[in-house]
């Protein structure tokens, strides 16, 4: 196989700094994400021969050909594309396939692009995503009304009872990040909470509260890609991808394995492994936080800590600054940013980690990030790691 | 029954298993070559992908694997248990778990299958502590 690592570089990022965009059509959100990453890299929108994005969900704004309408609205007719969709973490697996293809010579700059306005948006679109349409395996599921957070309430149950997992655990997750969204002056919630604060908020689907859970906010981001030879020329340090991995499982709820193991338990390993790094390279984490249960599972699946012990890992301190994995330092999904697919983010963080622009709590020197995200309910996963 | 209003968009596959809910029966898949069960319900085997799933009765009798109380859900009623339950026959299905306070959930509670009536088409299969 092709060594691809380090072969290709993120050479432009930027996250809006909007939450609420009120009757903003997500395209134009979208385009304001491109051109400011475009910017961030000193590209321009002509420069652009590939685009990849998964905008055909709910308050994304697309339909099936979401790509070719988001391309035609941008004003580019791109020769690469990609619109794999598998959930939240879709820009991290496309930012591995976009290396493949400039690896390969398919592309030489991709834009990896997105952006959803769920707080505003008016239309019940239909939808045939497998969480909704009572058909084929649907039929068996949706006629129960799953709620999305009471699938996450099924493995944070179950990680209770198989470890001893303590709902002051899961709180600390969303204590540990709101410490951090508190120094982003863009982060959604900012002011301060306890565990008990956590403990004592409304239960959404038990055993997950309401503050276990992330924001809703409108919002979006963009990062720019190109060969490691081009990123000299630019405008920023290039932030190279070094590992990649993905994987898919699963979307029913009677597939959901016994030990809870995720597909991250696939792609990270292959990170890893493509990347040459060890955990203990890794100076600053971003990893994919819907809930507080999220990233415990991560944790645990890409080796961070052991089986059932992400509870403790979390609660000793270890996702803080100075801790053994500095992780959402931006305040992540439970305080910063949540449109509904937050990969794009766990990049976008960690390009301004490597280049020492984190906007909330910045690892002093980084110089290896993991971004790691899943889609649906850990139905899928992907894992980037980044150096420079 | 709060919030149990999507009905099943029944098929080729699945119409056997929705006949017999309606009977009152629960039914699973068991491999032919492999003899080893499956859910849900497919028209392969998962065990022996070139082989027909055959359909046979279950036992209807499970335990609780995990759940989840949905009091906050898309739409407005009651809170309802949503669950994992693992059948005697090793396949694990997702139901509701009814008859049973919150308080008083637990993983391991003995289960077994009741009926719900949706419409003239349709029995929804839900669980229920089991006595004996």
């Amino acid at each position: 196989m092709m060594d691809l690592s380090g072969k290709t570089a993120i050479v432009g990022a930027f996250e809006s700094p909007r939450r609420d965009a009120p009757r903003v059509h997500p395209f134009a959100l979208q385009m304001d994400c491109i051109l400011g990453a475009l910017d961030d890299a000193g590209l321009a929108l002509d420069d652009v021969d590939g685009l990849c994005a998964a905008s055909g969900d709910w308050a994304e704004g697309g339909g099936t050909m979401d790509v070719v309408e988001l391309a035609e609205y941008i004003g580019i007719a791109p020769t690469y594309v990609n619109s794999t969709d598998i959930g939240g973490c879709s820009y991290i697996l496309q930012a591995g396939q976009a290396a493949a293809a400039i690896a390969t010579g398919l592309a030489e700059v991709v834009v990896i692009s997105y952006a959803a306005c769920p707080r505003w948006w008016p239309l019940n679109t239909p939808s045939f995503d497998p969480f909704v349409f009572p058909a084929g395996p649907g039929q068996y599921e949706i006629p129960y009304a799953p709620t999305l957070i009471s699938t996450y309430g099924l493995f944070a149950r179950r990680h209770m009872d198989l470890y001893g997992t303590t709902p002051e655990q899961l709180a600390q997750v969303a204590v540990t990040f709101r410490n951090h969204a508190m120094q982003n002056p863009d982060a959604r919630l900012r002011k301060p909470i306890t565990v008990d604060d956590v403990l004592a908020s409304p239960m959404i689907a038990s055993p997950l509260r309401r503050l276990d859970c992330c924001v809703v906010t409108d919002g979006g981001g963009a990062v720019v890609m190109t060969s490691r030879e081009r990123a000299r020329d630019l405008k920023k340090k290039p932030v190279y991808l070094a590992g990649y991995g993905a994987a898919v499982s699963r979307t029913q709820n009677s597939q959901i394995p016994d030990d809870l193991k995720t597909p991250a338990a696939l792609s990270g390993p292959r990170a890893f492994a493509m990347a040459g790094v060890t955990h203990d390279d890794i100076d600053v984490a971003q990893i994919y936080d819907a809930f507080t249960i999220t990233p415990m599972l991560a944790l645990e699946d890409l080796g961070f800590c052991g089986r059932g012990e992400s509870g403790a890992f979390v609660a000793d301190g270890n996702l803080t600054l100075g801790g053994r994995l500095p992780a959402n330092t931006d305040g992540g999904g439970l305080s910063s940013n949540h449109p509904g697919k937050r990969g794009i983010f766990t990049l976008i963080e960690s390009v301004r980690q490597l280049r020492g622009e984190g906007p909330g709590v910045q690892v002093p020197d980084a110089k290896v990030a993991l971004a790691h995200g899943l889609g649906g309910t850990f139905c899928s996963a992907a894992t980037a790691i980044l150096t420079v | 029954m709060t919030t149990m209003t999507t009905p099943p968009v029944q098929d080729e596959t699945s119409a056997p298993f929705w006949e017999a809910a309606r009977q009152g029966r629960f039914l699973i898949q068991r491999c032919p070559e492999t003899g080893r069960y499956q859910w849900y319900p497919r028209a392969h085997s998962v065990h022996a992908p070139h082989a027909r799933p055959e359909w046979v009765e279950a036992s209807g009798r499970g335990e609780l694997l995990t759940y989840s109380v949905v009091h906050r859900g898309n739409q407005p009623g009651d809170p309802y248990v949503c669950a994992l339950i693992r059948l005697d026959e090793g396949v694990t299905v997702f139901s509701r778990v009814e008859g049973v306070a919150e308080a008083d959930l637990r993983a391991g509670l003995p289960l077994a299958v009741a009926f719900h009536t949706l419409d003239d088409a349709t029995s929804l299969p839900v669980f229920r502590p089991r006595t004996a």
